[in-house]
């Protein structure tokens, strides 16, 4: 229980022990702790960040969503529009095509008619000529004649 | 337990395992021998403390190391969460007690007094007779003793004075190291003779402030050896009692020393803690620049 040297080689053991602790454990160690300190910051920053940016995103996709319904509706309209456009111009159409048949078809029966008018005249006049050259070569009876008369009427 | 005691009384077998194994230069030479301690003055060395003490010390670097070797700041395993723990347990203590200045080396510093006096103060926890009683016989079998009773082996670094006070001095050293480099020489010396009555009596505060100085060193340094030391002391007063031919005391010696270790664990960890907080606190109070 004396007091000797003992006590300088404990100050100098002390001294370096806190030198060694100072200069290769501590730092290591209070840097790790201090990078996952930050980690665990970061992390809930980010997962903060993200959350809020998956907000956003559903708030974003909901306004799309109605836009894009919006512009559904608008396309229907108009294509409604333009079929009921197409139908109609289709009628227009042929009505007139419609038209234009009956008219060439009457402006042909006219033809047809004046033909057949024209032939029948000259069948009628050539009737009517062999008929008054029979009645002339015969003897006119009003009652023979008016049967032929009356014949040629007919066939008129 | 004790084998070394068949005709040793029990005054010697208490002495036994108070005296260290001392080593210095006596009249005729180097020498280990404990009863020419007189001879070999302040210059001699006991080499058990010392030998324990750097040894502890270096298990406290190499468990730190190891334990940082690996280092990830994943999720921590094992040592490292140990070593982690530790750090931040002093680290939590060091900025509570440090609050203005810093410091880097304060938190290395109470790291390394922590875990190196509480594993010192482990040492006390093995049973008192193993160590001795092992280093005694193979002192004998090798030949440096005639019988293993010569040889003079004090396990725990803590119960040597030497020890305690000679962390003491090296925090006392930086007391004033760091007083006198905060304040200034002059903010030293004001503080130690113009305080607590003023200038016209500086003689009177001189003489309070140097006790007041000289006794943080020596308190941090007797407390710890004093609490170990009666630590031991009982447990070796409690192992002299298996010394005895009695079944029924060396039953009660067994049960008192069981009772006496667990409660022991309490003290070792506290000291150590103590000793650590009052070094934070000493070298605090000289960053303090404000008047008091």
């Amino acid at each position: 229980m004396t007091i000797n040297a003992t006590l300088l080689g404990q100050t100098l053991a002390f001294v370096i022990f806190v030198a060694i602790c100072w200069r290769y454990v501590w730092p290591p160690i209070i840097a790790i702790m201090q990078e996952r300190e930050q980690r665990i910051t970061d992390g809930l920053e980010a997962a903060k960040k993200a959350n809020d940016s998956l907000e956003e995103a559903k708030l974003n996709s909901s306004a799309e969503l109605e836009k894009a319904k919006q512009e559904a509706a608008i396309i229907i309209e108009k294509a409604n529009q333009r079929a009921s456009q197409i139908v109609s111009d289709a009628q227009t159409k042929a009505e007139t095509e419609a038209e234009k048949i009956i008219t060439s078809a009457n402006k042909t029966l006219e033809g047809e008619i004046t033909k057949t008018r024209e032939a029948l005249r000259k069948d009628v006049s050539e009737i009517i000529i062999s008929t008054t050259e029979k009645i002339l070569e015969e003897e006119i009876s009003k009652d023979k004649h008016e049967k032929i008369i009356i014949e040629a009427a007919k066939k008129i | 337990m004790a084998k070394a005691g068949t005709d040793l009384t029990s005054t010697e077998y208490i002495e036994h395992h108070l005296t260290n194994l001392i080593c210095g230069k006596a009249d005729k030479g180097w020498t280990c021998d404990p009863y020419l301690a007189d001879q070999m003055g302040f210059w001699s060395f006991h080499v058990d403390s010392l030998g324990w003490s750097v040894f502890l010390g270096l298990v406290f670097v190499g468990l730190f190391k190891l334990g940082t070797s690996k280092l990830s700041s994943e999720a921590p395993s094992g040592l490292q969460n140990f070593v982690e723990m530790c750090v931040e347990f002093v680290n939590e203590n060091v900025q509570s007690i440090f609050t203005s200045a810093k410091n880097p080396i304060i938190g290395p510093m109470a790291l390394t007094v922590l875990i190196w006096v509480f594993l010192m103060n482990l040492m006390d926890l093995v049973p008192v007779d193993y160590l001795p009683t092992l280093v005694g016989n193979f002192a004998a079998y090798v030949g440096l003793v005639d019988t293993p009773r010569d040889s003079y082996f004090k396990v725990v670094p803590t119960t040597d004075p030497n020890i305690t006070l000679g962390m003491a001095l090296a925090v006392f050293i930086l007391i004033i190291f760091y007083s006198i480099k905060i304040k200034g020489l002059k903010g030293f010396i004001s503080e130690l003779t113009l305080h607590p009555f003023g200038k016209y009596l500086i003689p009177v505060n001189f003489i309070l402030e140097f006790v007041n100085l000289i006794a943080k060193p020596i308190s941090l340094g007797l407390r710890l050896f004093g609490n170990l030391y009666a630590g031991e002391m009982i447990f070796i007063l409690i192992a002299l009692m298996l010394v005895f031919n009695s079944i029924a005391i060396g039953f009660l010696g067994v049960g008192l020393h069981l009772l006496w270790a667990l409660f022991h664990i309490l003290i070792l960890a506290l000291q150590a803690f103590i000793f650590m907080v009052l070094t934070i606190v000493y070298l605090a109070m000289a960053h303090e620049t404000e008047e008091h």
